[in-house]
């Protein structure tokens, strides 16, 4: 991703999907949130789209398999210009492209997700193709720690180990919440990193909000000259940037008023991150 | 009717590099073939078959032709939302194949017997369903389904009733094949799959003035024939090896309710699940589709029109 397009700043996309979310009375704010760095670093320093086209054949792919997040990508999306204010301001009027979870249907957004554990086994058949056909190509699939109750997700980390995809990257979104409280409460996944690495995946676990720390760690699991797949755990906050959302899971439903809205955008313009 | 596809599908691979086979660890001797013919194309995703429809979903969208095999309880029954959601919405050309539909597997009991898998696809927009009735018919169909470039559901039950066909049939996409003439305004005739070849016998033996097809494509389904065929016909009769509830009988009277009334009598397996076990002629007795049982159902069906 040439760096001259623009910077990705973690408050901007923020700023975004707050006003999406505004605008088009919608939730599923809080899982956006805490994945606005890793998007970041992916967009700005790691996924390669020739010519700038969300189509380009021999592209990267992030799938996004946790589609609940998917105005986080949306907004990464409108920094490179793939999306324009328009779709900001438009957001789930009728009639409108961009749904709540992502469409595959949409350049950009690789997969059709929203119903969790599939888009890692599309992931592990992209990175499948890219082996067969031998080219470059790398492949992201971003999923929730929530996600990960889902029995496909295991099924395809044994096929991807099994057959050495060196070249996918499955990025955890480890917020601690999912639908119903904590992913503790609800099904307690224990160590997420120890699961990956017992299914024969390289794994590293590292602070999701700290792009510096992502950037790194992503480059050193690519840099890795063992041919397993690739796990990064990212420790996140839900609602990251809003102080009332934060690890609040009421955000995962609530709608924004005007009140909340002045809110949240002045917590993000005042955030020092 | 499986060497029929065993034959196709290896040559449709040596002629298309982009094909692959994926199996959910099914399929062991039915393969041989295949493995020794073109290894690279060849992939054991395991006992895993959501994974497997996923990753067939990726493999699409990376250019390649993923042919998904399993049993038909299995694939397409235990991955329909894969199916829906990774595959048909984006209009992939992944191809399904569903061995051993209805009770091929007679003596395992209802894990392995498969008679709502038509019904649980044909309602998914993008998915075309195809019911080969014998080995020609499963090579006209392997062709179109690799031809349409789209997603395919290939159902393929027991496979030694023996042929309805002498050859190839010229089959175009959703048209219904006539495998006997008979009497125009009389009785008709419509089976799919596996019961196709005992219709017919029943047909030859005891209703010579019927006119019997073979309808190997259940979805897309060519309509205007339908209503034509039901026009012409006094009563239809509709075989299946699959619940009346959602399969080819409910296509026919979906079509004939709305544009061609007429008397319609729906053979198939009557929303019950398999008591007992046995061969699987004695199981189709137990539904009541042995061929007396047919035979008595439509001559109780005559009379009391």
């Amino acid at each position: 991703m040439s760096s001259q397009i623009k910077a990705f700043d973690a408050k901007v996309l923020r700023k975004t999907i707050l006003d999406m979310a505004y605008t088009g009375s919608t939730v599923h704010i809080g899982c956006a949130f805490s994945i606005i760095e890793l998007l970041a670093v992916l967009y700005r320093n790691h996924l390669r789209y020739p010519g700038g086209d969300p189509l380009a054949s021999g592209r990267d792919y992030l799938v996004l398999s946790k589609g609940h997040g998917v105005m986080a990508q949306y907004a990464c999306m409108r920094e490179l210009g793939w999306l324009d204010d328009n779709h900001v301001a438009g957001y789930f009027s009728d009639g409108s492209d961009l749904k709540g979870l992502s469409d595959s249907r949409i350049p950009g957004l690789e997969v059709t997700s929203g119903s969790l554990g599939h888009g890692f086994s599309v992931g592990v058949g992209l990175a499948m193709g890219a082996k067969l056909r031998g080219t470059d190509q790398k492949v992201y699939a971003l999923v929730g720690d929530g996600e990960i109750n889902e029995g496909p997700i295991w099924e395809g980390a044994l096929f991807a180990a099994h057959h050495n995809l060196k070249n996918f990257m499955v990025i955890v979104d480890e917020n601690g919440y999912q639908a119903m409280g904590s992913t503790q409460e609800v099904l307690n996944l224990g160590s997420i990193q120890a699961k990956f690495e017992s299914f024969g995946f390289e794994a590293m676990t590292v602070d999701g909000h700290d792009e510096v720390a992502i950037d790194g760690a992503i480059n050193h699991l690519w840099g890795s000259n063992t041919d397993s797949p690739k796990a990064l755990i990212a420790k996140t906050v839900k609602g990251k940037g809003v102080p009332f959302m934060e690890n609040n899971n009421r955000w995962h439903y609530t709608r924004l008023d005007p009140e909340t809205y002045a809110q949240a955008v002045s917590a993000i313009a005042g955030d020092g991150q | 009717m499986r060497a029929a596809f065993s034959e196709s599908l290896v040559r449709l691979a040596k002629a298309d590099p982009n094909v692959l086979l994926l199996t959910g660890d099914h399929g062991y001797a039915l393969f041989d073939d295949f493995r020794k013919s073109c290894p690279a194309q060849y992939i054991n995703a395991g006992i895993a078959e959501q994974n497997m429809v996923g990753m067939a979903a990726g493999l699409a969208r990376a250019g390649f032709r993923p042919f998904v095999y399993g049993l038909s309880a299995f694939i397409p029954v235990r991955v329909v939302e894969q199916i829906k959601l990774d595959v048909a919405h984006d209009n992939l050309p992944v191809i399904f194949i569903g061995d051993g539909a209805g009770f091929v597997y007679s003596h395992l009991g209802t894990s392995h017997q498969s008679t709502e898998d038509i019904a649980c696809t044909r309602a998914i927009p993008n998915l075309a369903v195809y019911s080969p009735a014998d080995r020609f018919e499963v090579s006209a169909c392997m062709d179109a389904a690799y031809q349409s470039k789209s997603a395919v559901y290939f159902r393929m039950g027991k496979s030694d009733r023996g042929d309805v066909h002498d050859e190839i049939p010229k089959a175009k996409i959703g048209e219904l094949l006539k495998v006997k003439s008979g009497l125009q305004g009389d009785i008709t005739f419509i089976a799919t799959g596996s019961l196709a070849r005992t219709t017919l016998d029943i047909a030859s033996d005891v209703y010579p003035d019927a006119t019997v097809w073979s309808a190997p494509f259940i979805k897309p389904i060519d309509s205007q024939q339908v209503m034509s065929i039901c026009k012409q016909s006094r009563v239809v009769v509709v075989f299946e090896e699959h619940s009346v509830l959602g399969g080819l009988g409910s296509v026919i009277a979906e079509i004939a309710s709305e544009f061609a009334p007429v008397r319609i009598l729906r053979i198939g397996v009557r929303d019950r699940f398999s008591h007992c076990c046995g061969t699987y002629d004695y199981l189709l007795k137990e539904h009541g589709l042995d061929r007396a049982a047919i035979e008595q159902r439509i001559h109780n069906f005559l009379a009391g029109i």
